[in-house]
């Protein structure tokens, strides 16, 4: 299988496995393999906004009148999240479009990581209204030991597809020896497994490393501090939201044999090391929240809570893609977050709402998990 | 076949206790009605997208206003997006 921009295999698209079949050749969406993709394209195209539509101008004089450990709690969180969308807005194009069969699967790769650009820009809007240099932060993603820790959890399994992919195109399968003396084993069944565990690793990135984030954001605006912000961070929020129920549903595809019998076979021998996977990101999610809270918790939130409430949601994404819950916790710790994750109100011209007014009046109305003691699922 | 909600209201099912009946007059969906009768379910989204509402059933029948995009197995539905047209009974995972 080599790669070419345009294959001239008169194929049937309709008979191409998701991925390591026929490159893509003709973009057509009158008929798909998989619908789901085509419904998430248009979903994705239907939450389109621009980070200049939301007014931050206000966020400047509240992040000035914050105390020290709070700016440290709101200034380590943009550059985490600068992090994981600057991974996420190129890594699904370099890593997966090489190895896509299907249009409509394609098309919504390209559409995921177009949106996580969109995310990156978010930030550096952000950032510009609250510091006079934005380098002062920027500059530091690349130095900053706790950022660096998790960048190297998050890019392994991208970078060792991209390898992977790169010798298999190359040297095709079989054993070769290269010029620098080094033999090396290729085989189509292992790129298949990186590619497994490449997609397992963006879902655990996309279901629970972007939330101890959220929480925090979501916290501030609940005391009406750096509201442009959050409300930025909800349309980051809902994008993400779509791009973990992609990932699931690959995953789901690819663990159910229908799409490549053998997919089947290795999301069984994964088992126990996507098992790990995400519970070695919710465990390297806690330390964040110390890492945050060293100088001091904020109100409404502290390490405690913020790490029952990465264990909920670490459970929660597990089942989703068929695997054991990892903690202990089944109640969410911080219920009233859920209102801020909620689309019913997300506005598509936010510069005209009163985040705060029409938001206490949500949270008001919203269900505590403590009162409902009759019936629990 | 005439609608299975017609004049009626389905009864909803908890781990094999009777829990409500869903009203369609009253609920849009059967998320609204579970915290109206203070059941606790998981939500995000509440539109079918982000699947964090996921839930078990027995049996029963539910329908959707718009197709979710959520993933659920054989057997699960999410209660933001959809009302049961029949007597349902939910389980815990
Ligand atoms: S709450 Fe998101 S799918 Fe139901
Ligand atoms: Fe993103
Ligand atoms: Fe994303």
């Amino acid at each position: 299988m080599k790669y070419t921009t345009f294959s001239r295999e008169q194929n049937d698209a309709l008979k191409e496995p998701m991925f390591f079949g026929n490159p893509v050749n003709v973009s057509r969406y009158d008929q798909q393999k998989y619908p789901i993709f085509e419904q998430l394209i248009e979903k994705q195209l239907s939450f389109f906004w621009r980070p200049e539509e939301v007014d931050v101008s206000k966020d400047r004089i509240d992040y000035q009148a914050l105390p020290a450990h709070e700016q440290h709690i709101f200034i380590s969180n943009l550059k985490y999240q600068t992090l994981l969308d600057s991974i996420q807005g190129r890594s699904p194009n370099v890593a997966l479009l090489p190895l896509v069969s299907i249009p409509e699967l394609e098309t919504w790769i390209e559409t995921w990581a177009f949106s996580e650009t969109i995310h990156s820009r978010s930030y550096t809007h952000i950032i510009r209204n609250i510091v006079k240099d934005p380098s002062t932060i920027f500059d530091d993603i690349v130095l900053n030991e706790e950022i660096l820790k998790r960048a190297e959890d998050i890019s392994r399994y991208y970078d060792d597809l991209i390898d992977a992919t790169r010798q298999y195109q190359e040297y095709g399968e079989g054993q070769h020896s290269l010029a620098n003396g080094e033999t090396i084993d290729i085989s189509l069944r292992s790129l298949k497994r990186k590619l497994y565990m490449c997609l397992m690793s963006v879902n655990v990135l996309e279901a629970i490393r972007f939330y101890v984030s959220f929480a925090c954001s979501f916290a501030f605006a609940e005391r009406e501090l750096m509201e442009g912000n959050a409300k930025i961070i909800r349309l980051i929020a809902r994008d993400e939201a779509l791009h973990l129920t992609s990932t699931q549903h690959m995953l789901n595809i690819m663990a159910s044999g229908e799409d490549d019998p053998e997919m089947a076979e290795i999301a069984i021998e994964c088992h126990a090391e996507a098992t790990e996977l995400f519970r070695f990101a919710a465990e390297q999610e806690k330390q964040w929240a110390r890492y945050l809270f060293k100088d001091g918790s904020m109100i409404g939130l502290n390490e405690t809570i913020l790490c029952q409430y990465v264990e909920y949601i670490t459970n929660v994404r597990m089942q989703a893609v068929g695997l054991p819950k990892a903690f202990e916790t089944s109640e969410n710790p911080i219920p009233w977050i859920n209102t801020w994750l909620s689309s019913d109100s997300v506005q598509v011209a936010p510069q005209e709402v009163e985040v705060s007014s029409y938001l206490v009046g949500q949270i008001d109305n919203s269900v505590d998990v403590d009162d409902l003691s009759e019936f629990t699922l | 076949m005439t609608d299975k909600t017609d004049g009626k209201r389905p009864w909803v099912f908890i781990q094999g206790q009777q829990a409500f009946q869903f009203d369609p007059q009253q609920h849009d969906s059967l998320l609204e009605a579970m915290e109206a009768h203070k059941v606790a379910v998981h939500y995000e989204c509440r539109s079918g997208y982000c699947g964090a509402c996921r839930t078990t059933t027995l049996d029963g029948e539910v329908e959707y206003q718009h197709q979710p995009i959520a993933f659920i197995r054989k057997g699960e539905i999410l209660p933001c997006c959809c009302t049961p047209t029949r007597d349902i009974t939910l389980v815990r995972d």
